[in-house]
């Protein structure tokens, strides 16, 4: 994952997106693919503030998604709403989500439009 | 295909044990063998579910470690993982040795000792059962990807939380009749829910789930004997018959599965259990449903069939799930009160549908039992094994 | 030449007025009501004869634990630390957890430590919100020093208010950098801490006038959780 985008993958067979990457394309298992970013914007499908968490997080809460992007693709990650609800509009951004020792580590963080 | 008969049962008390990862299957083993009453039938292999060993424990190949213990060599030996659904991945496996002609006897033992790292390392290993890129860096763990799928069955069909206070307080209080149980606490509506207190209570865990809404973290060991159906006969232990496993997958991360608040592995595999034991709903009396949160009972009723979608938590409400109920799910206090000792509870599910088959399950037995169900949910449902264990006369 | 009633008054501290912690009654999980109290110094003995067993425990410092409160325990009923104070939670009667910490003046508290007895019921998140509370509300302290042995209790509370760093000072326990509760951070936190109804009805409080022990071996079992309730978040 670099820092600036977060990757799905277009079958050059078929056409099709699928995030994470799977081998063989989901749709016709096709077994090359072009990166595309997960990017724009889209709706959540569900979220949840979690409480226990792990080692690298000293938060007390941490508020994650699911998002329904409007190109079809789906995809998880740290949701940075103050008010969300299944439905809410959001946009992809890409943003440090994780810190391992002295490692920064980039993902998804979906914020308000 | 030979027809395999339940010879053995036996587990060790579930809670924080200070036993050994090793002494802790032997504990359970022994005691499954004891009941066996093998007398010089040998037993031909072992098959150990284990999902922690190595990273929490430091210890591989731990089914040959177990021959080992118990001097059965030179049977087989295979450890089998499959995050929390390996016990009964493992039932299914020494059940295909048997019924294959390949060994007349066979050993299977679930086992987890969770308890030698604390609760963030035990927390970090369950979530690494998350996909890694897609899930697990974003601080996803297990009882996250609970939180979301409640929340959106609670939005789509009605679900309250109340109707999951209504899980854990009935899986509590049906502990208090087993021996085994980790838990064995009364909880109330008033104290988890409706006093102004339940906020301290009860805190979040992952939103909508709150801390009773969650199993807790336990170490134990269950067992079983199999034993191919003349040899079960000559040993005058031919009552409990393997009827039906069926197994499904479904997508890794969460995100990807085509209708989000469908348990679709647990449908398909529940629907093969009971073709391939010609059996139908009605006919099951006992339930063991893999309620690692309270949601999940409820959904899993749903998707193994035993209510329409979208009523598991009307028939709840209703009492048709407690233990005077019409079809009592989780009598054994379930994952969230008898304890989840992830590698082993595949495997207490069966042993609780042995005894209670049996007759054998002491204050929790339901009378006239005759067919049990067990929905065993690995990784967030995308790996679920259903089995049917079936009485038979003599 | 000075009599032993002025070496006395040499060792003991000056004490100040403390006003009582007014007891109250939580309801906890299990729909039992645990009355939180003070204890006083002629129930000592008895709290010493609960924690006893925990001295030989070394899993999670409960032996460091469990001596250095038994000293401070002592040292209370004894006269020997300054403005000490003892809570206790007790359902029907029967000991559910001990907390302990001191005032150091007008302004500052120092919290000792948090012993739970009866598990799987959050006994020891409400006695130590029942602390602070005491702390901040009843003696108006504007903040409170604390410091714990075992680190994944204590990254809970870290979290949880959240704490601050306040590293330039050296906690009475062992000298570890503190850490403190302000008092603004304090009453954020209240509506999602601390419980608990006042005033005790009088039944339930008649009911928690004697300490009653739980048995040895409850004590052993019910601490160091083997076979108690632990839930998977803690």
């Amino acid at each position: 994952m670099s820092s600036d985008a977060v990757l799905a993958s277009r079958c050059t067979a078929c056409g099709a997106v699928s995030y994470p990457q799977h081998c063989l394309c989901p749709s016709c298992g096709g077994e090359r693919f072009e990166p595309t970013p997960v990017e724009g914007e889209g709706t959540v499908v569900s979220y949840t503030d979690l409480y226990a968490l792990a080692i690298d997080f000293e938060q007390r809460f941490l508020r994650l998604a699911m998002v329904e992007l409007d190109s079809g693709v789906r995809a998880t990650g740290q949701l940075l709403h103050e008010t969300p609800a299944i439905g809410t509009r959001v946009k992809a951004t890409v943003g440090v989500v994780r810190r391992q020792g002295e490692t920064k580590i980039h993902g998804l963080q979906f914020v308000p439009v | 295909m030979r027809r395999v008969m339940v010879v053995g049962a036996g587990m060790t008390k579930f809670g924080r044990s200070s036993e050994t990862l090793s002494q802790l299957m032997c504990l359970s083993s022994v005691a499954a063998l004891r009941d066996a009453h093998l007398g010089d039938v040998p037993v031909d292999g072992v098959v150990v579910a284990n999902m922690g060993a190595a990273r929490i424990n430091r210890q591989t190949a731990i089914a040959s470690a177990l021959v080992d213990r118990l001097n059965l060599f030179p049977a087989t030996a295979e450890t089998v993982e499959n995050g929390p659904a390996s016990g009964s991945s493992a039932f299914k496996v020494g059940y295909q040795a048997v019924a294959a002609g390949m060994a007349d006897v066979v050993l299977v033992t679930g086992v987890e000792k969770m308890r030698e790292v604390n609760n963030l390392e035990g927390t970090d290993f369950v979530a690494s059962m998350s996909h890694p890129e897609a899930e697990y860096i974003y601080g996803v763990t297990l009882p996250s990807l609970a939180g979301m799928f409640a929340r959106m069955v609670m939005e789509r069909y009605g679900v309250t939380r109340r109707h999951l206070a209504l899980v854990a307080i009935k899986n509590h209080a049906n502990a208090l009749r087993n021996p085994y149980a980790h838990i064995q606490q009364v909880i109330t509506l008033e104290g988890i829910l409706e006093a102004p207190e339940a906020i301290v209570n009860n805190p979040p865990i992952a939103e909508p789930l709150h801390l009773f809404d969650c199993c807790p973290v336990s170490d134990g060991a269950a067992s079983l004997v199999l034993a191919a159906e003349d040899v079960a006969q000559k040993l005058g232990k031919a009552g409990v018959v393997v009827a039906g496993i069926g197994q499904a997958t479904d997508t890794h991360a969460v995100h990807e599965r085509p209708e989000p608040t469908r348990l679709t592995a647990v449908e398909i595999a529940a629907e093969r259990a009971f073709t391939m034991a010609g059996a139908s709903r009605d006919q099951v009396d006992v339930v063991e449903l893999h309620d690692a949160f309270t949601i999940l009972e409820i959904v899993q009723s749903e998707a193994a069939g035993f209510f329409p979608k979208g009523e598991g938590h009307l028939a709840l409400e209703r009492g048709e799930t407690a233990f005077g109920g019409s079809l009592p799910i989780n009598a054994s206090g379930g994952l969230k009160a008898r304890g989840h000792p992830v590698g082993a509870t595949g495997m207490a599910q069966l042993v609780e549908l042995t005894w209670q088959l049996r007759g054998d399950a002491g204050e929790r037995q339901l009378q006239g039992a005759r067919c049990g169900f067990a929905c065993n949910f690995g990784g967030f449902g995308n790996n679920v094994v259903a089995t049917l264990l079936r009485r038979e006369d003599r | 030449m000075a009599g032993t009633g002025d070496l006395e008054a040499l060792l003991r501290p000056p004490a100040m007025e403390m006003p009582p912690y007014p007891p109250k009654a939580i309801t906890l999980a299990s729909g039992e009501r645990m009355v939180v109290r003070q204890a006083s110094r002629e129930e000592v003995p008895i709290l010493l004869e609960a924690i006893a067993p925990l001295l030989w425990v070394e899993r999670d410092f409960y032996d460091v634990v469990a001596a250095r409160l038994f000293g401070e325990l002592l040292a209370y009923k004894r006269y020997r630390v300054r403005d000490e104070y003892v809570l206790v939670g007790l359902i029907d009667g029967v000991l559910a957890g001990i907390v302990n910490g001191r005032a150091v003046d007008a302004d500052t508290g120092m919290s000792y430590h948090t012993i739970t007895i009866r598990r799987g019921l959050r006994v020891g998140s409400h006695l130590f919100a029942a602390k602070m509370e005491y702390h901040v509300e009843y003696l108006g302290e504007k903040e409170v020093l604390i410091v714990a042995e075992s680190p994944i209790g204590f990254r809970r509370w870290m979290i949880e208010y959240p704490l601050s760093k306040k590293y330039e000072v050296q906690h009475e326990l062992g000298g570890v950098p503190s850490w403190v509760l302000p008092r603004d951070t304090y009453f954020d936190a209240k509506p999602r801490l601390v419980s608990g109804t006042r005033p005790v009805p009088d039944e339930l409080l008649r009911g928690a006038e004697t300490i009653i022990l739980p048995g040895d071996d409850t004590v052993r079992r019910q601490v160091t959780g083997e076979r108690g309730g632990v839930e998977c978040a803690e």
